[in-house]
């Protein structure tokens, strides 16, 4: 299980149209009297680096909530390979691969940053209770394996050599990285990143987009991720989708969205211009 | 990876079949959850008292039942009115197994309960509501108000209405002497909830055994008539008792108007909703907290004079009342003083009912348990607004 | 009006500093705190639930072993893991339908739920006896604990105190409590525990149950509480209600910050520390009657709390860097 998966992965990479390992139908969500999100439909190709965009107060992040069972969604079906997954429990969505970051990130601040990494780890023995106490040499011999991984994983992101640190004195913008480089450490089919370049510098921010690529070309990843800097998208995004008060309004590759009337409306039309990067207003918790 | 997938398919079979147990359950219709609670606590109360023994009271049951869950269907969006039917529910089926005068006897008992626990109430969920202090030492400042009064009262032999304003006076004091020494600090410093928490916790025991250094163990009495009664319709009231729920009605009553119709009502509930909307909206708010911390302490002093006046002081007074109030202000919804000043009386009334059915020992236990259950299906109170997540 | 302290009521007389009989006694004392708050020192120090209802699964331990024993005639050391099993069914009881809320109302719905129970023991007369409580329950323990006087008699120490052989039963559990503990965070299980207590959503996105492991470090405490239980009811030779009151989760809670959060060793120093000063204080002559010393004791313990509050929330032999409390 060390290995990367390959039977997973025989999506033919940049092809938009392949069979989606995603949809959404229908979802809703009201808070008291907002509409949050309101009947947004999706599908999500497999093996593609799909954009998730809209002016702040869309509801991107609350689709993500219920998506990944953080919320109960009002309405509406949302079906992971093959599998409802509306109402299940985060942890179960998580498990069966779909795994997501926060906008604000959830850094576990009195953890090194090793811990960190090798919380996400599936297939640990040593998390169930009886394991620790009969199959103690299981639980050690997967840690070994884990902190290697780990460790790879932190070089990516130029993290390494703060493994022994506490994660509360990283900076704003390793945080995000490690949230990030955490989430893979679960060795995801489908990853939901609510906004990931916030914050980070863009040397990182490539190798970022770099490892993404690699991901998915080589283990089929799906990326789903939220995003305001239109040069990202345009230029590392397979399919953007656009959301505007809860709804999906526009679906394509990026050239075509961005000569949507619709798009350009919903940006430029409400009171409210969102300047690119700058939504801050977090509903993640 | 497909490693992963598998290891969590072997779990999923059961976790998912609870979790869709408890959807299940979740997402039933409104009238079919309402038709089995109201079946579940009717039965409970015939177990836990008699079975119907004639033909008329069998009719008068289904009757009850049938009310009772056509009523809660119909409020389904009212959670203040599915209380009061609830309440009917409980005082209907106690009228069919019991009568008028033992019931209501027992009704007035749980007033005066009532208005204690609604006034320690209302001052505690503002505090909880606006500064989000879960005040484990509120309970002393009943206690402390109560000796206050006996000071005045006994010791130095003054009427006892002298006793009441002083013991006001001084909790009062005594609230805003903390604010200024502990909260405003703490506050500043951005403390943890669990470290304010216990903080109270050291405080209460501070009070507590302060007052027991001073005034010792020994059961005290105010100088009031404990034996005088007012006969009125069949029912024996003790005039202590009456005095206790007029004075607490009228002071809930005053209490009530005080928050909807003054500014500083107004600007305390607009606080408790959201104190950095309210400051930013230029409310001066450390005097807004100011005059809540006078209020709920001086509510909570005049509480612990009553709860002396109606049994005895001790040192541990208003620590035994803490409970009770603390679930009024969670039934009421937290930083609600409305539902505050309502659940305490209701719960004031259900606990005293409780005695029907159980030994008056545990009727406190009853409390407790209602307590949870409401915690349990509906956490942010009867009264409270729902919130999200 | 009831004292938990007076409850451990020292019949000997202690003139002198050094007596040995009364040092046992605060040994086992501090001993029964220690075994008290590791089990609180998992929740609060490495999960983040705040059970303020501790001692009720203590009151659950040292009744069922009572009741077991005395009434029903069950064998003493069978009683202790039936016991033991019934204070964990209680926790998942207590913790399935309150874990779920958020911190501050769990708190309070615990601190309800042990309340419960002791207004239970106290009214149950069939089952409890009420407030004469239950006796009779420790012959077994007694010849053990004859055997233990008489080994140490051999080796040549004549004048054991009574109480020894509890003290050395009591510290023994204590230790291998914490050591077994201490171990069991070290592993993938207690990361997973750390994880939710830094942030419960982290973990469920990361696919870890929190809801389970919230209930699993329940039952670990549900244990150390009714193993709590077992030394309480031994030392005291009977069970009543009174033992229970809310004030014996505060202490814990005292014991658990004096020694520090995130730290299971933390709870030994604590509870030394504490009992050693609040019985320390029987020397100290004060022109003041009984019932105003013992108010003082619990002055000094409120002051205690509000201080390491107010100045070191990571208590007093804390790490920083794992300070569980503020922000
Ligand atoms: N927990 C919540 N309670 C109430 N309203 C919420 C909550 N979460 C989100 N909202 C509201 O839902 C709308 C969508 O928010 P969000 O999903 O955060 O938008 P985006 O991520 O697209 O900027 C906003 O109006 C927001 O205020
Ligand atoms: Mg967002």
């Amino acid at each position: 299980m060390t290995e990367p998966a390959t039977a997973a992965a025989p999506a033919p990479a940049a092809d938009t149209g392949a069979r989606a390992i995603f949809e959404a139908d229908g979802i809703v969500k009201r808070f008291g009297g907002i509409q949050a999100v309101d009947g947004a439909t999706m599908s999500v190709g497999e093996a593609s680096i799909t954009a998730l965009i809209g002016p702040n107060g869309a509801g991107k992040t609350t689709f993500f909530n219920l998506i990944t069972g953080f919320y109960r969604p009002d309405g509406g079906r949302a079906v992971f390979a093959g599998r409802e997954v509306q109402g299940r429990p985060p942890y179960m969505i998580a498990r069966l691969g779909m795994v997501r970051t926060f906008q604000i990130t959830k850094a576990l601040s009195a953890m090194p940053v090793i811990d960190n990494m090798m919380l996400a780890a599936p297939n640990q023995p040593g998390e169930r209770l009886r394991n620790v106490i009969f199959r103690p040499a299981a639980s050690i011999r997967r840690e070994r394996e884990v902190r290697e991984q780990a460790l790879e994983l932190l070089e990516v992101f130029n993290l390494a050599k703060l493994a022994d640190q506490y994660a509360g004195t990283l900076s704003g913008g390793q945080r995000k990285l490690l949230e990030l480089a955490r989430a893979l450490m679960t060795r995801p089919r489908f990853l939901l990143l609510d906004e990931p370049m916030a914050g980070i510098n863009p040397t990182l921010g490539r190798r970022l987009l770099d490892h993404m690529q690699r991901l998915r070309a080589e283990d089929g990843v799906t990326f789903l991720f939220i995003e305001h800097d239109m040069e990202v998208v345009m230029n590392h995004a397979d399919r953007v989708i656009v959301m505007a008060e809860g709804k999906v309004i526009a679906d394509g590759e990026p050239h075509e969205v961005r000569a949507d009337e619709r798009v350009i409306d919903a940006y430029l039309g409400g009171a409210k211009v969102t300047p690119p990067g700058a939504d801050g207003e977090g509903a993640s918790e | 990876m497909e490693a992963g997938t598998l290891g969590a398919g072997q779990e999923r079979s059961l976790g998912e079949r609870l979790a869709n147990l408890v959807n299940s359950v979740n997402d039933a219709p409104f009238g079919v959850k309402a038709a089995a609670g109201v079946l579940l606590l009717d039965l409970v109360l015939l177990l836990a008292d008699r079975f119907p023994d004639s033909a008329l009271e069998w009719v008068a049951l289904v009757a009850i039942v049938a009310i009772s869950i056509f009523a809660l269907t119909a409020l389904e969006r009212r959670p203040a009115l599915l209380a009061v039917v609830v309440l009917l529910n409980i005082l209907a089926m106690l009228l069919m197994l019991h009568d008028l005068q033992s019931v209501s006897q027992r009704g007035i008992n749980g007033l005066s309960l009532g208005a204690i626990y609604a006034l320690g109430a209302v001052g505690l969920t503002l505090v909880y509501g606006i500064l989000k202090l879960v005040n484990f030492a509120h309970g002393e400042f009943l206690t402390f108000g109560a000796y206050m009064a006996y000071l005045v009262n006994v010791t130095w032999g003054v009427p006892l209405i002298f006793g009441i304003l002083f013991a006001i006076a001084t909790t009062a004091l005594l609230g805003v002497a903390l604010e200024k020494l502990m909260w405003a600090p703490m506050r500043g410093r951005g403390a943890g909830m669990l470290q304010l928490v216990l903080m109270t916790i050291g405080l209460s025991f501070l009070l507590r055994y302060g007052i027991q250094f001073v005034w010792g163990t020994e059961l005290r009495q105010l100088d009031v008539n404990v034996t005088d009664t007012v006969n009125f319709l069949d029912l024996r009231i003790g005039r202590t008792q009456l005095i206790v729920v007029v004075v607490g009605f009228v002071t809930l009553v005053a209490t009530g108007l005080m928050l909807r119709m003054t500014l500083l009502g107004k600007r305390m509930r607009a606080l408790s909703d959201d104190l950095e909307l309210a400051e930013a909206s230029g409310i001066d708010t450390s005097r807004v907290i100011l005059w809540t911390w006078i209020f709920a302490a001086g509510l909570a002093g005049l509480a612990g004079v009553f709860a002396g006046a109606v049994t005895q002081l001790q040192p541990e007074l208003g620590f035994e009342l803490l409970l009770p109030i603390f679930a009024a202000v969670i039934l009421g919804g937290i930083g609600n003083p409305f539902g505050a000043l309502a659940a305490g009386v209701l719960l004031g009334i259900v606990i005293e009912w409780s005695t029907f059915f159980v030994t008056p020992g545990l009727k406190l236990a009853v409390g407790f348990v209602i307590l949870i259950i409401v915690l349990i299906i509906r956490p942010e109170g009867i009264l409270g607004r729902a919130r999200t997540v | 009006m009831s004292d938990p302290l007076s409850a451990f009521h020292l019949a000997v007389s202690f003139s002198a500093f050094t007596d040995i009989d009364f040092w046992t006694s605060v040994g086992i004392l501090a001993g029964t705190y220690a075994i008290f708050a590791t089990g609180l020192q998992m929740n609060v120090g490495f999960t983040g639930i705040f059970n303020f209802g501790q001692v009720g699964f203590m009151a659950i331990g040292a009744y069922s072993m009572a009741i077991l024993t005395a009434e029903h005639g069950v064998n003493f050391w069978l009683s202790l893991p039936i016991s033991i099993l019934i204070a964990i069914g209680f926790g998942l009881i207590i913790g399935l339908p309150s874990l779920r809320l958020r911190a501050d109302y769990f708190a309070i719905a615990t601190i309800a739920a042990a309340e419960a129970i002791r207004l239970v023991a106290l009214n149950a007369r069939d089952l409890t006896n009420g407030p004469q409580g239950i006796f009779g329950f420790d012959n077994s323990w007694n010849s053990v604990s004859d055997s233990i006087e008489e080994f140490i008699v051999d080796l040549g120490w004549t004048d054991v105190p009574s109480l020894f052989p509890l003290f050395l039963v009591t510290w023994v559990v204590a230790i291998v409590l914490i050591v077994g503990f201490s171990r069991i965070q070290r592993t993938p299980w207690g990361r997973v525990l750390r994880a939710i207590r830094e942030d419960e959503d982290a973990a469920r996105a990361l696919g870890k149950n929190a809801f389970s492991y919230k209930l699993q470090s329940l039952a670990f405490a549900a244990t150390t509480g009714a193993l709590a239980g077992f030394v309480l009811a031994l030392n005291l030779k009977f069970v009543v209600p009174d033992e229970f009151q809310p004030l014996v989760t505060f202490i814990g809670y005292v014991v658990l910050l004096l020694g520090g959060l995130a730290n299971y060793w933390g709870v030994v120093v604590g509870s030394v520390i504490l009992w050693t000063v609040l019985e320390g204080m029987r020397f100290v002559e004060l022109p003041l009657s009984e019932t105003k010393i013992a108010a003082l004791r619990f002055m000094i313990l409120g002051v205690v709390l509000i201080g390491l509050m107010a100045f070191r929330p990571q208590g007093a032999f804390g790490k920083r860097e794992e300070m569980v409390l503020g922000d």
